[in-house]
């Protein structure tokens, strides 16, 4: 069994990194939240007071999955995370994203267990 | 210099009307008008009947790609004439027509019939109308070749737009699987492009033969702006390489995201899509140290 203290620096890195999840703050819930309705409001050249949660992404601002993948990019380089885009791809297929609040509680679940993610099925 | 100057892409399909550039830009609605006219005349008159609204053309391979060029060359020409001189060019597969025109190459009704025997040809020559072309964005390209390989599909990469964005072709029944796969190997996005053509594989092979009968005989001339290869990103410089380039570029794959990073590592600065859609703009957003995009009617002096 794998042991913190045992092993070099990236070995324990590693380990450190692999079982720790990142805590999600209201701080960090208030940034991805601020974030997403930013980019989308200059993204879609919409007025920002008018997305809601319940806004549907495709329908009523005519996003299509190029800012997905850009905003998945932001979050990534924003919070350092380790997570390949094909484990977003597969958790994305079972939990369909449709608008605006439901994106910003997965970029939540991104940042909170990265490449871990489709664990949270199991 | 180049880098003072932003560079013009050209698109080979439009996917939608942005907006009605006419309304902020008089001046293009007359341009467009004429390029109309002209290609009416040597083509189809049916492009008479054009209206981004109620007859956008977007559902006919053929008519699509006539406006694309149409479109490309009214935007450039309304740049050009307004004192906005790109630095450098390129062409987005078949957006190659338009770059060489504006860059004095060919004359615009060459480029007309450029597009017109190379769909031709390619009709003549390809075996069955089963073809087809997708965009996978998501996966690598090892991923993208494993699951070609191992579900035996009969498709080529024919482009890769940046890092985890490909467009595939070939057997259109191939194309419907590997969609399927892609999805369930964790693509953000995997779908058909609505084309029946297999553009850039070796499927077309014997219709850039019959093609290259017209390109060698039309009147080309050495490019007074550069243009840059997307298939090999040199610069396309002298009568024997465009030849060289428009047969080719049927039937051989290329590298959109290598085309752009070279123009950036020459010095380019800003990129400008000329086309009426923002796909290319869309792109740009994914290839690191791209420079920046800007609408091609933000480049218009007043």
């Amino acid at each position: 069994m794998q042991h913190l203290f045992f092993g070099n620096i990236e070995e324990k890195y590693n380990f450190a990194k692999n079982t720790i999840m990142a805590k999600i703050t209201e701080n960090t819930r208030n940034e991805v939240r601020e974030t997403v309705f930013a980019f989308f409001a200059e993204e879609c050249e919409a007025d920002k007071s008018q997305i809601k949660d319940s806004t549907n992404i495709i329908k009523d601002l005519d996003g299509d999955s190029l800012m997905f993948l850009e905003l998945i990019e932001i979050f990534k380089k924003k919070y350092n995370l380790d997570i390949e885009l094909k484990t977003i791809g597969k958790y994305a297929v079972k939990h369909p994203v449709e608008t605006i609040g439901q994106l910003i509680e997965m970029q939540l679940l991104i940042i909170e267990h990265e490449n871990r993610l489709l664990e949270l099925d199991k | 210099m180049a880098e003072d100057r932003p560079a013009f892409v050209f698109p080979a399909f439009i996917s939608d009307y942005r907006e009605d550039p006419a309304r902020d830009i008089p001046a293009f609605n007359d341009v467009f008008q004429s390029f109309l006219k002209t290609a009416a005349a040597c083509t189809y008159e049916e492009l008479l009947s054009f209206n981004p609204v109620s007859n956008p053309l977007i559902e006919n391979e053929l008519l699509n790609q006539y406006l694309s060029y149409i479109y490309g060359c009214s935007c450039a020409r309304v740049l050009l004439n307004s004192g906005v001189i790109p630095g450098m060019m390129a062409g987005y597969s078949m957006g190659i027509y338009a770059a060489l025109f504006i860059a004095g190459s060919i004359s615009f009704e060459t480029g007309m019939l450029f597009i017109q025997k190379a769909y031709g040809a390619i009709r003549n020559t390809l075996p069955h109308h089963h073809y087809g072309m997708c965009g996978v964005i998501g996966l690598s390209e090892k991923d993208i070749r494993e699951i070609v390989l191992n579900s035996n599909l009969n498709l080529m990469i024919v482009n890769r737009n940046s890092e985890f964005s490909f467009i595939l072709a070939g057997d259109s029944f191939h194309i419907n699987v590997f969609i399927l796969k892609a999805r369930e190997e964790g693509a953000l996005h995997a779908r058909s492009l609505g084309v029946t053509i297999p553009y850039h594989t070796n499927n077309l092979t014997e219709a850039a033969d019959e093609f290259s009968e017209t390109v060698f005989t039309a009147d080309v001339h050495s490019p007074v702006i550069p243009v840059i290869s997307v298939l090999n990103q040199r610069r396309i410089d002298s009568v024997d390489c465009i030849r060289e380039e428009v047969v080719k570029n049927i039937h051989t794959p290329f590298n959109w995201l290598a085309t752009q990073k070279e123009m950036f590592s020459q010095g380019i600065g800003i990129f400008t899509e000329c086309g009426p859609s923002m796909a290319l703009y869309k792109n740009s957003k994914f290839i690191s140290g791209s420079g920046k995009f800007v609408k091609w009617d933000s480049l218009f002096k007043k």
